[in-house]
C-alpha cells in the first residue's frame, strides 16, 4: 500500500477491479497452491473451444447458415420454436433461428471483447511499463490515475460513455478498452518494477543502452507474458460486461449480441414457455467465458505470474 | 498519525479527481442545455425559442465556463444539496430521490453480504480440512463455475428454478409492504450477488487456512489434544482475517457494479435502475450524485479496511 | 425548464414498454364500439339535455362472461386490491400531469370527472348534476351537486372548477389540447355558486365527453395552488374522488385508501394499490400467482394467456386505441409524399401481424374497426410491396437525394446508395419494442437505411412532439366518440410543439372535422367520417398496424368491477382505454 489509497495485492485488486465491470466473471483465480508444470487436458478443451467458437464467428458469413434477421415463420404453427432438426438452438419469438444468431452475435461479442483488451494491453502496458520503470513522479501520476479509475465501479463508468455517446460498436468497445486500461495496467507496473532492478537490466543500462531500448528489448519480453494470460480474462470480462450493458438497454444498437438475445428471451412468460431463447446464449456465453477464464488462468500458474504480480 | 493523514488526504483527493473527471466528462461529452431542453435547444428562430434557452442557461449557469460551474456545483453538492433533476418537472430534488431509493440498494448489498459470508466460511472450513480430495477439488470446481457465470446469466437462472420452476419466491419487490416481505422478496437478488461472492471468499480462506494449518503453532496445540474443530475456529480461522476483510471490502465495491444489473433483472427500483433511467434521459444531476456516492462508498470503505486492517495488525502502519 | 420534458395532458407517457408501441394517453377517453356485433356508434354528442341524438351504440366493452363469477352474496367492505399498470407516471395532477392509461387509472381512484360514460357511448353528468347546451352546441352550462367537499375539506364549487380549468389553460404543455378551442377571454363564466359556463370557439356538440377526459377531473383549488409553489405535491394528489391519496414510492407503490365520506355512496375496498410493472409478461405472471389482484394490458401474447386462464376475469375492449407507424411529413425526406408512400409499401405487415398480433389483436386498415358505424370499407392499409416500394424510392432519390435530413445530422443526405436514410424512433427500452423495430427495419431495409433511435418513453413524446423524429412507432385514436380525437389531426395543433405529431396540416380535413363535431345527425357524422378515413390514408402519414386490445384482468375474487353507476343509478362504461373505475369493486 505504498501509493496511499492502495486496496491490497494488486493480484486481488485487478480481478475485483474486473468483478466489478464483468459483475462476476473473473477473481484471482491463481491462488492454486500446487502450481504443475503442465497445462493439462482442461487447458486444451478450453482452447479448442475458444477456437472453435472464434472461428465459427470468423466464418459466419460463409458458412451455411440460415439468415439471422430472417424470420422463419411455419405455417399454423406460433413461434418461438422449440430445437428441432432444422432449428438446431430452436427459434426466438419472431421465428429467428437461435443457432444462426447465436454464431452472429458471437461476432459483435467477441469483437468487443477483442477490440478491449487490445485497447487495454497496448495502453495500460506502455503506461504501466513507464511509471514502473522511471518510477518517481511518472509513477505517481500514473499509478494515481490507475487508482481513480479503479475507484469507479467500472460498469458505472460504462453505462456513463455509452449513454453520452452512440451506441456502436465502436464505441462499446473503446469504452470497455479504456476500463481494462488501469488492471491491465498496473499488473505491467508491477511487473516491470520487479524486474527493473535485475541484472541484465542494470547490465544493459550500463552498457549505455537507451531508455526505450531498455523497455523494448529487456522489459517487454517479460512483461508480456503475464499479459497475455491476463488478456484471455481480460477478455471474458469484456465479454460478460457487454451483455452487463445489454441488460440495462446499452449495449450495441445493431446486430444481435449475447447479451441481447438473452434478455430477449429473460422475460418470465418466456422463460416459462421457451426457456431455449434464454438459454441457448447463456450455455455458449458461460462455457466461453468459462475456456478464458480456465485458459487464463492456467497460463498464469504456468508462467507463475502470481509472484511477479504481486 | 501521519499515515491517517496521507491516507485521509489521498481518499479526498481521489474524490475529487473522480467528481471533476464525472462532471467534466458530462458537459463536455454531453450537452446539458439539449439535456434540460431536448431539441428545443437548437430552435432559435423564434422569440419563444430564444427566451426558453436564455431561460434554461440562466437558470442552470450555463454560460459560465465550467471551472465556475464545477464549484458551484461541488461546494453545493457537500452540503447535501444535489440540486434538481433535469428531466420531469425537476421533482423530486436529486437528493429526495436518492433517499428513497438508497436503502433498498443497502438492503440488498446487506443481505449478499451476509449470505456470501455465512456460506463461505463452513464451506472454506469444510474443504480445508479436506484439502485436495475429491470433495475438495469438486468444491474448486464450483467456486470456479459460479466466478465464471455472469451475475445477469445467474440472476436468469436463479429466476427460472425458484420462482418460475418452482414458485418459492415473488417475482416482485413491492415498497408497500412490510419489512419481513421485503427482505424476502430480496432473497433472489441477494443470492444473486451473494454466490459468486461466497465463492470468492471460499477461496480465498480454504487457501489461507491451508498455509496456516500447516504452521507451528496450529501443529503445537493440535499436539497439545486440542480438538481439531477448536482448532479451525479459535486459532485457525483468526489469521486469515487480514485478507478475508480486504476482499470482503473489495467486493462490497465490486458488487455495487453488479447490483445494477441485478436490479434491473428483479424490478427492485434502488439506485441500480435510478442511474439507468437517468442515464437514458441524460438526466445528469442524478447521474453525478449517484456515481458520486458510489465512489464515496467505495474509498470510505477501503479507508474502513485499512483501518481494520491495522487494527488487527500493527505493522501496516510502520509501513 | 424541466416540465417542458414532462408532456402534456395529452402526450401522457404511456405504455411504451409495453405492447404495441409508445402511445400518447389520449386526453380524450376512448373507447366505443362494441368488438362485437357490428354496429354503430352513435355515441357522439350526448348531453344530457337538449336535443341530444339517440345513441345506438352497442356496449363498447366485451366482458369475458365465462370468466366472471357470479355471486350473491351482497358486497362487503375490506381487503386491498394491487393493481399493476403498464408504467408510471410524473405526477398526478390533472392540470399539469401527463395522465395516460395509468395516469388516468390512479386518478379514478382519487379525482372524479364532472361527466362519465355510459355503456351505450352517451356521456352523462357525474360530479356535475346537469351539463346543458345551447341551441348551437357553442355554450355549455355546467351545473354540479351540491355539498361536495374535497379531501382537504375545501368546498367542491364553480370557482373550483374555473381554476381547474384555468390551471389547465395556463400549463405550458397540457393547455396545448385546450388553447386552441376556447376564446381568449371569457371562456368560463361563474353564473353562480354552482354553475359555471363554458363559452367554445365552435360548436361542439360532444362537449360533455371532454368532460369524460382528463379536462373533466377535478382537484381541490387549495391543493393545485400549493402544488403551483411545491411541485412534489403532484405526488399526493386531492380531489374528491371514492379514494384518499395515502403514500407514494416512484416506480414502486402509489398507495390509495378507502374514503369514509364519499358523496356518491360506500366504498367497499380499504385501500387500492397500483404498481408499475412495465414488462407486460412479468405483469401477467404477477396476476396469475397471485402477486397482484389486477392489472391492465394490450400486448396480444399476455391477453392470449390471460383469456386462456379459468381463473381470470377479463375485460376486452378492442374499441379504444389503434397501433401504427407514424410519419413526421415535416422535415425531408418525408414532406414527399413519395417516400412516405415507399415507406409504406415496404412495411412488412405480414410479418408484423404474425409476430406481435399472434392473432388475438386484429390487422387494422384505418382508426376504426370493421364494426364501427365509421368504418370505411374501401380503405385498405398497403404494405408488403418492397418492389413498390424501390421504384418510388429510386425515383425519390434521383430527385431529391441531396437534401438534408435534419433529424439524423446537420450534414446527412437524405439518400444514400440508392437507399432512403431514416431514423426509426420507439421507446424503450423494452423486449416488445426492440422486436417491433427489428421487425420494421428488416422489412424496410432494400429500400431504406434505418438508424434505430431507442428513448424513454417521455424523451419519445417530446422529441415526437417536437417534430424530431422521421418515423415512429405510436398508439392513439379510439376516442368514445371520434371528434375527441381531433386535436391529433388539425391544423391549429401544429406548432412548435405540435399534438399534430405528422406536423400536417390541411384545410380541408380540418373543415370535416369541425362540421362533424357541431352536428348530431348520426347518417351525416358517418359520410364525414368516412371521407375522413379516405383522407388520411390518401396522404400516407400512418401505417396502421392492428386495432389494440385493452384487456383489464381481474383475479378470481375480485367482484364489482362493472357496477359502478352514477348517483342517478345510470350504469357507466365498465372500462375505457385500460382504466376502470373502483367504487363498486369488492373482495370475496
Amino acid at each position: 500500500m505504498s501509493d496511499g489509497v492502495g486496496v491490497g495485492p494488486v493480484g486481488v485488486e485487478m480481478a475485483a477491479g474486473m468483478e466489478a465491470s464483468a459483475g462476476g466473471a473473473v477473481v484471482g483465480l491463481s491462488q492454486d497452491e500446487t502450481t504443475k508444470r503442465t497445462l493439462g487436458i482442461g487447458f486444451w478443451i478450453s482452447i479448442t473451444w475458444i477456437t472453435v467458437i472464434v472461428l465459427a464467428a470468423a466464418l459466419a458469413p460463409w458458412l451455411p447458415l440460415k439468415d439471422p434477421d430472417s424470420n422463419f415463420i411455419a405455417a399454423g404453427e406460433r413461434p418461438p420454436y422449440s430445437p428441432n432438426g432444422t432449428h438446431w438452438f430452436g427459434t426466438d419469438q419472431d421465428a429467428r433461428d437461435l443457432f444462426s444468431r447465436t454464431i452472429w452475435g458471437a461476432r459483435i461479442s467477441l469483437t468487443v471483447g477483442f477490440v478491449a483488451i487490445a485497447c487495454g494491453m497496448v495502453f495500460g502496458g506502455l503506461l504501466g511499463m513507464i511509471a514502473g520503470y522511471f518510477r518517481g513522479w511518472w509513477d505517481r501520476v500514473i499509478s494515481f490515475v490507475f487508482v481513480v479509475f479503479l475507484s469507479f465501479p467500472a460498469l458505472v463508468l460504462a453505462i456513463l460513455i455509452t449513454a453520452l455517446l452512440e451506441r456502436s460498436l465502436r464505441t462499446i468497445s473503446i469504452t470497455l478498452g479504456i476500463l481494462s486500461i488501469a488492471p491491465v495496467g498496473r499488473v505491467a507496473r508491477a511487473t516491470t518494477i520487479s524486474f527493473a532492478d535485475r541484472e541484465f537490466v542494470l547490465a544493459a543500462r550500463t552498457l549505455g543502452a537507451s531508455h526505450r531500448r531498455i523497455m523494448i528489448k529487456e522489459l517487454l519480453p517479460n512483461v508480456l507474458i503475464p499479459m497475455g494470460a491476463l488478456a484471455l480474462l481480460g477478455m471474458a470480462v469484456a465479454v460478460v460486461a457487454e451483455g452487463g450493458l445489454a441488460f440495462l438497454g446499452l449495449s450495441v444498437e445493431k446486430g444481435s449480441t449475447w447479451g441481447k438475445m438473452i434478455l430477449t428471451g429473460a422475460g418470465s412468460r418466456d422463460l416459462q414457455k421457451a426457456p431455449w431463447i434464454a438459454f441457448a446464449p447463456i450455455i455458449v456465453l458461460f462455457l466461453t467465458v468459462l475456456s478464458l477464464n480456465f485458459a487464463g488462468d492456467r497460463l498464469r500458474s504456468y508462467f507463475d505470474v502470481r509472484e511477479t504480480a504481486l | 498519525m501521519r499515515y491517517w493523514l496521507q491516507r485521509l488526504g489521498a481518499a479526498l483527493a481521489l474524490l475529487l479527481a473522480v467528481s471533476m473527471l464525472t462532471f467534466g466528462a458530462m458537459n463536455l461529452l454531453g450537452d446539458p442545455l439539449f439535456n434540460i431542453l431536448g431539441p428545443a435547444a437548437s430552435d432559435t428562430s423564434t422569440e419563444e425559442g430564444r427566451q426558453i434557452i436564455a431561460d434554461a442557461k440562466a437558470e442552470y449557469n450555463l454560460d459560465e465556463p465550467l471551472p465556475v460551474r464545477y464549484v458551484k456545483w461541488g461546494s453545493a453538492f457537500v452540503t447535501g444539496d444535489f440540486g434538481v433533476q433535469f428531466s420531469v418537472d425537476g421533482q423530486p430534488p436529486v437528493a429526495d430521490l436518492i433517499k428513497e431509493r438508497l436503502p433498498r440498494t443497502l438492503m440488498l448489498l446487506i443481505m449478499a453480504q451476509l449470505i456470501a459470508v455465512t456460506l463461505a466460511i463452513p464451506w472454506a472450513l469444510w474443504s480445508a480440512s479436506r484439502a485436495d480430495s475429491v470433495v475438495d477439488k469438486m468444491s474448486t470446481a464450483t467456486t470456479f463455475l459460479f466466478i465464471a457465470l455472469p451475475n445477469f446469466a445467474l440472476a436468469v437462472l436463479i429466476k427460472y428454478v425458484l420462482s418460475i420452476k418452482f414458485e418459492i419466491f415473488p417475482l416482485i419487490f413491492n415498497a408497500a409492504d412490510p419489512f419481513w416481505t421485503r427482505v424476502w422478496q430480496m432473497v433472489m437478488p441477494a443470492l444473486t450477488l451473494g454466490l459468486p461472492a461466497a465463492a470468492v471468499y471460499q477461496r480465498l480462506l480454504r487457501t489461507d487456512l491451508i498455509t496456516t494449518l500447516q504452521e507451528d503453532f496450529i501443529l503445537t496445540a493440535r499436539a497439545k489434544g486440542v480438538s481439531r474443530r477448536n482448532v479451525l475456529f479459535k486459532h485457525a480461522l483468526r489469521p486469515s482475517l487480514f485478507s478475508f476483510i480486504t476482499i470482503f471490502g473489495i467486493t462490497t465495491g465490486a458488487l455495487i457494479g453488479g447490483a445494477l444489473v441485478v436490479e434491473q433483472v428483479f424490478i427492485i427500483p434502488g439506485l441500480g435502475s435510478a442511474i439507468v433511467e437517468a442515464i437514458l434521459r441524460e438526466d445528469f444531476p442524478v447521474v453525478l450524485a449517484i456515481v458520486m456516492l458510489v465512489t464515496a462508498a467505495f474509498v470510505v470503505i477501503n479507508v474502513i479496511v485499512d483501518l481494520v486492517y491495522s487494527l488487527i495488525d500493527p505493522r501496516v502502519r510502520a509501513s | 425548464m424541466g416540465a417542458l420534458v414532462s408532456f402534456a395532458l395529452v402526450a401522457a407517457a404511456c405504455g411504451g414498454s409495453d405492447d404495441n408501441g409508445a402511445s400518447p394517453g389520449t386526453d380524450a377517453p376512448s373507447v366505443t364500439e362494441g368488438d362485437a356485433p357490428p354496429d354503430t356508434e352513435g355515441d357522439a354528442p350526448p348531453p344530457t339535455e337538449g336535443d341530444a341524438p339517440e345513441s345506438t351504440v352497442d356496449p363498447g366493452v366485451v366482458i369475458d362472461e365465462d370468466d366472471v363469477v357470479e355471486d350473491d352474496t351482497g358486497p362487503k367492505p375490506g381487503g386491498t386490491l394491487r393493481y399493476g399498470l403498464e408504467a408510471d407516471v410524473n405526477g398526478i395532477n390533472p392540470t399539469s400531469s401527463s395522465l395516460s392509461s395509468p395516469g388516468l387509472m390512479m386518478s379514478n381512484a382519487v379525482f372524479d370527472t364532472l361527466a362519465v360514460w355510459t355503456p351505450e357511448g352517451k356521456a352523462v353528468p357525474f360530479l356535475a348534476e346537469s351539463i346543458t347546451p345551447n341551441d348551437d352546441f357553442t355554450v355549455w352550462d355546467v351545473k354540479l351537486r351540491p355539498d361536495i367537499t374535497f379531501h382537504d375539506g375545501t368546498p367542491l364549487n364553480s370557482e373550483a372548477i374555473a381554476v381547474n380549468f384555468e390551471a389547465q389553460r395556463a400549463d405550458p404543455l397540457v393547455g396545448l389540447a385546450v388553447k386552441p378551442f376556447y376564446p381568449e377571454e371569457g371562456a368560463t363564466e361563474i353564473v353562480d355558486d354552482l354553475t359555471i359556463r363554458f363559452n367554445l370557439l365552435e360548436p361542439n356538440a360532444v362537449f360533455p365527453g371532454a368532460l369524460a377526459s382528463q379536462l373533466g377531473y377535478v382537484a381541490s383549488p387549495t391543493w393545485i395552488a400549493a402544488a403551483l409553489e411545491d411541485p412534489n405535491l403532484n405526488q399526493a394528489p386531492v380531489g374528491t374522488g371514492p379514494f384518499m391519496f395515502d403514500s407514494r414510492s416512484q416506480d414502486s407503490t402509489t398507495r390509495f385508501v378507502r374514503n369514509e365520506s364519499w358523496w356518491n355512496g360506500d366504498v367497499w375496498l380499504d385501500a387500492i394499490e397500483f404498481v408499475p410493472v412495465t414488462d407486460p409478461d412479468t405483469r401477467t405472471d404477477l396476476l396469475l400467482r397471485g402477486e397482484l389482484q389486477a392489472i391492465q394490458t394490450t400486448n396480444p401474447a399476455s391477453v392470449g394467456d390471460l383469456m386462456d386462464e379459468d381463473s381470470i376475469q377479463n375485460i376486452i375492449d378492442e374499441t379504444g386505441e389503434e397501433s401504427f407507424a407514424m410519419i413526421n411529413s415535416s422535415v425531408p425526406p418525408f414532406d414527399d409524399i413519395r417516400a412516405r408512400q415507399a415507406i409504406t409499401l415496404a412495411t412488412p405487415l405480414d410479418n408484423y401481424r404474425n409476430l406481435i398480433n399472434l392473432g388475438i389483436a386484429r390487422g387494422a386498415d384505418q382508426g376504426f374497426i370493421p364494426e364501427s358505424a365509421y368504418y370505411n370499407p374501401d380503405v385498405v392499409q398497403e404494405g408488403d410491396d418492397p418492389e413498390g416500394a424501390q421504384a418510388l424510392v429510386a425515383e425519390y432519390c434521383a430527385e431529391k437525394g441531396a437534401e438534408i435530413n435534419t433529424v439524423l445530422g446537420e450534414t446527412a443526405t437524405t439518400c444514400t446508395d440508392g437507399k432512403i436514410n431514416i431514423e426509426l424512433q420507439y421507446s424503450g427500452p423494452a423486449v416488445v419494442q426492440t422486436r417491433i423495430a427489428d421487425i420494421l427495419s428488416e422489412g424496410w431495409q432494400d429500400s431504406f437505411n434505418v438508424t434505430i433511435d431507442e428513448l424513454p418513453q417521455d424523451e419519445h413524446i417530446l422529441q415526437t412532439a417536437l417534430g424530431q423524429y422521421n418515423i415512429n412507432t405510436w398508439r392513439q385514436f379510439g376516442a368514445v366518440d371520434p371528434a375527441l380525437d381531433n386535436v391529433w389531426l388539425m391544423c391549429r395543433t401544429v406548432g412548435f410543439i405540435s399534438l399534430n405529431w405528422p406536423k400536417f396540416c390541411d384545410e380541408s380535413r380540418d373543415a370535416i372535422l369541425l362540421e362533424a363535431q357541431a352536428i348530431t345527425d348520426q347518417a351525416q357524422r358517418e359520410a364525414l367520417y368516412k371521407e375522413l378515413v379516405q383522407k388520411i390514408n390518401d396522404d400516407y402519414l400512418y401505417i396502421f398496424f392492428s386495432h389494440t386490445i385493452w384487456d383489464n384482468a381481474f383475479a378470481e375474487n375480485v367482484r364489482g368491477m362493472c357496477e359502478h353507476t352514477t348517483p342517478e343509478g345510470v350504469p357507466m362504461q365498465c372500462a375505457i382505454g385500460g382504466r376502470t373505475w373502483f367504487h363498486a369493486v369488492w373482495l370475496a
